[in-house]
């Protein structure tokens, strides 16, 4: 699904990631690890394709084709989807707007007709009542006035209606309370599928009690240094990340 | 102004001032007016307030009025429901329901009729209003609402289309609104043009909210893009009204409004609205004064502008709070949207305070598009024109959702669609 050879990245001229190296085949979830500052975040922007972040050297495969050469929105059609840290608020353009023309153009793309308004709109209440979400938020701003904890609801809202064959979810446990991420653990854990990848993108061992990953890789200054099962995350629980930080240097 | 511009208002107005109607205007107070602009000149953009506004389509006009009758009239947009049309070309109304409304008194002053109290309005006095002196020397016709006391909601569409060009002359729409204590009234005003001309427009609304009343004003500006459109609004509110001004404008060369607001009796409130959407080499300049005047009034105003193109737009917001306005408050929301390497904002907030115990507060932003926004609406597959469209639409957005009548609302969304070439990327939300 995922293959990524020798990836360097810079941000602002300075390289973030320098040399990485991972493959998530089809049907396996994939959580990435790793202290403040290692490149997480690089890398899953660097995959969505956000400006500003230059790839240097190295190639990214997704499906057999070459992700690097494809814009952003045509990422996003052809099924990589980026679940934000910090989703952005759009005032004026509402939620359910922009989940009927991120479908369309994904649907264009596949050369299908548009979605049929009734179709959608059963499809995405009973993606809503799955994240408990209030149907009030349709006609709301793209995030706008959301807590935190809805916030990331939505993004996996989204990713739940767009279904992606590969979705990335960057630090999506951040900032929820307990029974917050029990429903977005159990919303990504309905997406799970033989033909469906998921790179999480986390701290904390906490997400991943909840949603099992298949590997956890560790990412330490831009290079992933150490992969497992998720036998690893529980031991970086217990021992920090600094053995593996001087391990690497 | 240069002595030759003086000279010629003057030589124009003499040459036409006996045959311009007396019941529009009264001579003596057209002599009177033409007397106060030659000394005070016309504004030059030397002057702060009128320093963003392209003055210089006034060197090669035609200032004496438009006598025309006859003129095709550009194909007019649907009238929105419950709004009753009255149209003027060139400054003369051409067609409009000449009976009454109930509790409501619509008249042309073009015909002679009952002398009313609310005929007789003072030209405003102050630097920013000159060319309301203009307008109150060479009018032709003026148009009379009046809402009398606790009359029924109702709706008047008011649409002023240009259809000559400036060297034959210039047009002078010119109305006032009255509205009795406990009135509700919906004043829908449209500027447009024939496509092709190149005109002069210089309008002047007076409006007055009685106690309790309660007036809700949509100003379209879509004049012809060769337009000239120049225009002065004064209003006062009396104790309790409500006034609710909401300005769209998209079209001419070069406009400029002038709003006055005097927020005269205890607890009215004023909310000012504005959009303005400019391209290629328009200017549009809008200067704006809420003036509190008696204690616990309160003014909202929000401005949304994007400039594309070679295109400039401004807005000067000024709340002035004056002693006895105890307890006032102001909210100012100014925000401008860059649209390209070489389009203008300019943003001017503006407080005078000389009391205490208001509230007042301002902000001010101008810049491009939000590139996080912008790659949000990428990462879900949204093509890059869309999403600059979309992202457009809701920053004025702002100020368009503030309008009440849906039918209208959905117009001016079309329009403004339509404005940003975005009609078939945003179809969705048409």
């Amino acid at each position: 699904m995922l293959k990524i050879e020798n990836l360097h990245a810079t941000v602002d001229g300075k390289e973030i990631l320098k040399g990485l190296e991972l493959e998530v085949p089809a049907g396996e979830v994939h959580a990435v690890m790793g202290p403040n500052g290692s490149g997480k975040s690089t890398l899953a922007y660097v995959l969505a394709g956000r400006p500003g972040y230059a790839v240097t050297a190295g190639r990214i495969s997704f499906q057999g084709q070459d992700l690097l050469a494809l814009s952003p929105e045509e990422r996003a059609r052809a099924g990589v989807f980026l679940g934000f840290q910090y989703p952005v608020e759009i005032p004026g353009v509402n939620n359910v707007y922009l989940l009927k023309a991120a479908i369309n153009a994904a649907r264009k793309q596949r050369g299908e007709p548009e979605v049929d308004a009734f179709e959608f709109l059963t499809l995405v209440r009973e993606k809503m009542r799955l994240m408990r979400m209030d149907e009030s938020m349709l006609s709301r701003g793209v995030n706008e006035g959301f807590s935190g904890g809805e916030k990331k609801r939505n993004e996996i809202l989204q990713m739940l209606v767009l279904e992606p064959r590969l979705a990335v979810l960057d630090e999506t446990d951040s900032g929820l309370d307990i029974d917050a991420l029990k429903i977005v653990a159990h919303g990504v854990n309905t997406l799970r599928a033989p033909e469906r990848s998921l790179v999480l993108v986390t701290h904390y061992q906490r997400l991943l009690e909840h949603i099992v990953p298949d590997r956890v890789h560790v990412l330490v200054n831009g290079c992933i240094v150490r992969s497992g099962d998720r036998t690893l995350a529980l031991e970086l629980e217990r021992r920090g990340y600094d053995w593996l930080i001087s391990e690497a240097a | 102004m240069s002595p030759a511009m003086t000279e010629q208002i003057r030589k124009e107005y003499g040459a036409v001032h006996a045959a311009l109607p007396a019941s529009v205007i009264e001579p003596a107070r057209r002599d009177e007016a033409i007397e106060r602009l030659c000394a005070q000149g016309l504004p030059t953009t030397r002057e702060e307030n009128w320093r963003y506004t392209n003055l210089r389509v006034l060197e090669h006009a035609r200032f004496a009025p438009l006598e025309t009758q006859g003129q095709a009239v550009p194909p007019l947009p649907e009238a929105p429901p419950g709004f009753v049309r009255y149209v003027f070309v060139d400054g003369l109304l051409r067609s409009g329901a000449a009976a009454s409304h109930p509790g409501l008194t619509v008249r042309s002053l073009r015909t002679p009729g009952p002398s009313s109290s609310a005929t007789w309005c003072p030209c405003p006095d102050f630097p920013e209003a000159r060319l309301a002196l203009l307008n109150e020397a060479f009018a032709t016709d003026a148009l009379l609402i009046e809402a009398h006391a606790n009359a029924a909601p109702a709706g008047i569409e008011l649409v002023f289309a240009a259809t000559a060009g400036a060297q034959a002359g210039a047009s002078y729409p010119r109305v006032r609104v009255v509205l009795e204590a406990g009135a509700e009234l919906t004043v829908l005003e449209r500027h447009m043009g024939a496509p092709e001309a190149a005109s002069l427009v210089n309008s002047t609304v007076r409006a007055d909210v009685g106690e309790n009343a309660r007036l809700t004003h949509y100003r379209l500006q879509q004049c012809a893009p060769r337009t000239a459109w120049f225009d002065t609004l004064t209003a006062q509110l009396a104790a309790q009204a409500r006034y609710h001004l909401l300005t769209v404008g998209t079209g001419a060369l070069t406009a400029r409004s002038t709003v006055h607001v005097r927020l005269a009796g205890a607890g009215a409130e004023l909310a000012l609205s504005a959009a303005a959407l400019a391209d290629h080499q328009q200017s549009h300049d809008m200067y704006a004064l809420s003036e509190h005047v008696a204690p616990n009034t309160r003014t909202t105003e929000t401005f949304r502008g994007i400039a594309s193109g070679r295109a400039r737009v401004a807005f000067n917001g000024k709340i002035a709070v004056r002693e006895r306005a105890g307890g006032s408050d102001s909210r100012q929301s100014l925000r401008g949207l860059l649209d390209g390497p070489q389009a203008e904002i300019d943003l001017r907030p503006q407080l005078e305070i000389y009391t205490d115990e208001v509230r007042c507060s301002h902000g001010a932003t101008a810049g491009k598009l939000d590139q996080n926004m912008l790659f949000y609406l990428l990462s879900r597959g949204i093509a890059p024109q869309t999403a600059q469209h979309l992202l457009k639409w809701a920053f004025l957005e702002d100020v368009v959702a503030r309008i009440e009548r849906t039918e209208l609302r959905r117009q001016i969304e079309r329009d403004l669609a339509s404005q940003m070439s975005a009609a078939a990327t945003l179809k969705e939300l048409l």
